[in-house]
C-alpha cells in the first residue's frame, strides 16, 4: 500500500506546495492559519485512524475522549497551577488509563459482534463521557489562558501567532516516531501484522488481544497529548470535541485505510482549504459545509471506484 | 384473542386520554409519541442492515420546509405538514442515489455528516430560515390546543404503526431482511437490493420530515440547534434498542418506558439527564441485544411457543 502509493504520494506533496505557495502570496493569513489547524487535525486523526485501521472499530467517542482530555488540563490548571505544557504528560497518561478501562468495559466485547454493534456502542460511549462532563461542569465555557500561547511575531511585514506552530512540531512527532514504531519494534510488527490479518497474527503466535488493548490505549493517549496542546487556544465545553470525530473521519477517509502518513497531508490540504474559504468575505460560516462536503465528495468517490473493481 | 382484546382497550385508552387528564400528561404523552415514532422510523431502515444517524436531519429537514410554508407563504398549517414530509421524502429520494450506494460505517457517518451539512446551510441561509436565531411561527397548531395535538401525533403514530406493521407481513419484508442477512445472497436470488434501499429509505425519510414539521408546527418555533439536536437521532435510537430492534412492538414499548423515565429523570436531574441514555445503549448492546420485549412475550407465550424468536438481535 505505501510502496504503490508513494509515487503518488509524491505528486501530491509536491501539488499541495505549490498550491500553499500561490495561497501564500495572496493570503498569508490564510496559509499560517491553514498548516496550524490542519496539523492539529492530523494530530487528532492518526489516533482514530489506527483504531480504524487495526481494530475495525469507527470510534464515534473519539471527539469525547479529546473533551475528556481538554477538561483534565482545565483541573490541572486550575486546581493545581499546572502550566498545560507540563500538564502533557499527566494528561495523556490519564487518557490512557481511560482508554484503556473503556476497552476492557465495552470495546472488547463488541469486537466481534459486527460493525452494528460498534457503531452503537462507540455512539452510546460519546453520550455518557459528554453528559458526564455536562452534569459536573455544566455547559458553562471554560478557558485555559497563558500569556505564551498568544505571543505573536512579525515576518516580512506579515503578523501572525507562533504557539500553534506547536501542533505542526507536535504532528510531525507523532507521525515520526508512529511510523518508527510500526517498522521497528516488535511490537510495532505485531501490531502491523494484527491489522493485516488478524487471524494469520493469531497462528504465528502473536496475542491479538493484547495488541487491541495496546493500540487503544495508545491511541487515546494520542488524543491527551492533542489536547494537552490545543487547551490554551480553545474555548472549553461539553461539546468542545464533538466536531472532531467527523473531521478526524474525513481525513482517514481522504488518505484512506492504514495510510498514516496521508493523514497528515490530507490535514494540511483540509486545513489550508478551510482557511481560504474563511478568508473570502462572507464565508466564515460555509467552511464546516466545505468540510463536510469534501468528506462526502471523498467516500463516495471512494464507494463507486470501489464498486468498479 | 387475548392480543386483540389488550389491543382494543389499549387503543380506547390512549384515544380517551384526554378526556381525564390534563394538558401535563397529555404534553408527555405527546413527546413520547413523537419519539415512538421516530424510533419506529430508525428501526425500519435498520432491518435493511443499514444503520442511518440521518433521524435528526430529516427531522429537521421537515420541520424547516413547514415552518418556511407557513413563516413566508402563509400556507396552512396542515398542509405545510404533509409538504414538510414531501420536502423530506424528495430530498431522500435524490440523496439515496449516492448515499444507498454505501455500506456499513461509511453510510452511518455520511448520514451523520448529512445532518451537520442541512444545519449549517440552514444556518447561513438567515433571508430565508432566519439564521441562527430561528423563525417564530405566527400562531401554533390548532392555537396551541393540547388535545387537538394530542389527537393529531397520536393518529400519525398510529399510521406509522400500521406501516411499520404492513411492512413486516408483506413481500418487503422477506426482501430487506434477506438484504440484511446476505447482501449477496439476496442479490442473486434476483432482489433488486437498491430499488428496496431506496423504497425503505424514502418511506421513513418522509415520515420522519412529518414528525419533524407536526413538532414545529405544535411549538410554533424553529432553530437550528433545537430542531436538529442530536436528541431526535439519540432517544428514539435508545428506545428502539431497549424494546427491541426489528419489531414494531419493540420501538413502541421502549418509547413509553423510557418516556415515562426520562420525564421523571428531568425532574431530579436538570444536567445531564441524557447520560442515562447513554449507559442504557451501552448495556443494551453489552447484555440485551434483543431489547427487552422479546424475552417478556417469549415467557407470556412460552406454552404456545413456536419458535424462531431468536433469529433477531443486532449483529453484523
Amino acid at each position: 500500500m505505501l510502496a504503490a502509493g508513494s509515487k503518488r504520494q509524491f505528486i501530491y506533496i509536491a501539488a499541495l506546495v505549490v498550491v500553499a505557495i500561490v495561497i501564500g502570496i495572496w493570503e498569508p493569513h490564510a496559509l499560517v492559519y491553514g498548516v496550524q489547524r490542519g496539523s492539529l487535525y492530523a494530530v487528532i486523526a492518526l489516533p482514530l485512524a489506527l483504531i480504524l485501521g487495526i481494530l475495525g472499530v469507527l470510534n464515534l467517542a473519539h471527539g469525547e475522549f479529546l473533551t475528556v482530555g481538554l477538561y483534565a488540563s482545565y483541573i490541572l490548571f486550575n486546581n493545581f497551577g499546572t502550566d498545560p505544557l507540563r500538564a502533557t504528560i499527566p494528561v495523556t497518561l490519564i487518557l490512557a488509563a481511560i482508554g484503556i478501562a473503556v476497552y476492557l468495559l465495552t470495546v472488547k466485547h463488541v469486537l466481534k459482534a459486527g460493525h452494528l454493534s460498534q457503531l452503537l456502542i462507540t455512539f452510546g460511549i460519546s453520550l455518557v463521557l459528554s453528559e458526564l462532563i455536562k452534569s459536573i461542569y455544566t455547559t458553562q465555557p471554560r478557558s485555559v489562558f497563558t500569556t505564551y500561547s498568544y505571543s505573536s511575531t512579525t515576518v516580512a511585514g506579515v503578523r501572525f501567532g507562533t504557539y500553534e506552530f506547536l501542533y505542526l512540531l507536535v504532528a510531525v512527532a507523532v507521525l515520526v516516531s508512529l511510523q518508527l514504531f510500526l517498522k521497528k519494534t516488535r511490537l510495532g510488527q505485531a501490531t502491523f501484522a494484527v491489522g493485516q490479518n488478524p487471524r494469520g497474527a493469531a497462528i504465528v503466535g502473536i496475542n491479538v488481544s493484547f495488541v487491541y488493548l495496546f493500540v487503544f490505549g495508545l491511541s487515546i493517549a494520542i488524543v491527551g497529548l492533542a489536547s494537552a496542546i490545543m487547551v490554551p487556544r480553545v474555548a472549553i465545553f461539553p461539546g468542545a470535541g464533538t466536531p472532531y470525530t467527523m473531521k478526524s473521519f474525513a481525513l482517514s477517509a481522504m488518505a484512506g485505510l492504514g495510510n498514516l502518513n496521508g493523514i497528515l497531508l490530507a490535514g494540511l490540504t483540509l486545513g489550508i482549504f478551510e482557511a481560504v474559504v474563511n478568508a473570502i468575505p462572507g464565508g466564515s460560516g460555509w467552511s464546516d459545509v466545505v468540510f463536510f462536503g469534501v468528506l462526502i465528495v471523498v467516500i463516495m468517490t471512494r464507494a463507486i471506484r470501489e464498486g468498479r473493481r | 384473542m387475548m392480543k386483540k382484546v389488550l389491543f382494543v382497550a389499549v387503543l380506547l385508552l390512549t384515544v380517551s386520554l384526554p378526556f381525564f387528564t390534563g394538558p401535563y400528561f397529555l404534553s408527555v404523552f405527546n413527546t413520547i409519541f413523537v419519539f415512538m415514532s421516530l424510533a419506529l422510523t430508525w428501526d425500519m431502515m435498520l432491518r435493511t442492515g443499514q444503520l442511518s444517524y440521518g433521524t435528526s436531519g430529516l427531522f429537521g429537514l421537515g420541520a424547516y420546509a413547514s415552518a418556511i410554508l407557513v413563516a413566508r407563504a402563509g400556507f396552512n398549517p396542515l398542509v405545510s405538514i404533509a409538504l414538510g414530509g414531501l420536502f423530506a421524502g424528495v430530498t431522500a429520494f435524490l440523496l439515496g442515489f449516492a448515499v444507498l450506494r454505501l455500506r456499513k460505517i461509511y453510510f452511518s457517518i455520511t448520514t451523520l455528516a448529512l445532518t451537520t451539512v442541512f444545519s449549517v446551510v440552514i444556518r447561513n441561509l438567515p433571508k430565508l430560515t432566519g439564521g441562527a436565531s430561528g423563525t417564530v411561527l405566527p400562531s401554533a397548531l390548532f392555537n396551541g390546543d393540547p388535545a387537538a395535538n394530542y389527537w393529531m401525533i397520536f393518529g400519525l403514530t398510529l399510521g406509522i404503526i400500521a406501516i411499520s406493521a404492513w411492512l413486516s407481513r408483506s413481500k418487503t419484508h422477506y426482501a430487506i431482511n434477506a438484504i440484511r442477512n446476505d447482501e449477496i445472497t439476496a442479490r442473486s436470488s434476483g432482489i433488486d437490493v437498491f430499488r428496496y434501499l431506496l423504497l425503505m429509505f424514502v418511506i421513513t425519510s418522509t415520515l420522519q420530515g412529518v414528525i419533524g414539521a407536526f413538532y414545529v408546527q405544535q411549538y410554533a418555533f424553529v432553530q437550528p440547534e433545537a430542531t436538529f439536536s442530536m436528541n431526535f437521532l439519540l432517544l428514539p435510537l435508545a428506545m428502539a434498542l431497549v424494546g427491541g430492534v426489528y419489531s414494531t412492538i419493540g420501538p413502541v414499548v421502549g418509547a413509553v418506558l423510557l418516556g415515562l423515565a426520562s420525564e421523571y429523570l428531568k425532574l431530579i436531574m436538570p444536567y445531564g439527564h441524557l447520560i442515562v441514555y447513554g449507559v442504557i445503549i451501552v448495556l443494551v448492546v453489552l447484555f440485551m441485544p434483543q431489547g427487552i420485549t422479546r424475552p417478556i412475550m417469549k415467557w407470556l407465550t412460552r406454552k404456545t411457543n413456536v419458535g424462531g424468536v431468536n433469529s433477531a438481535s443486532i449483529g453484523n
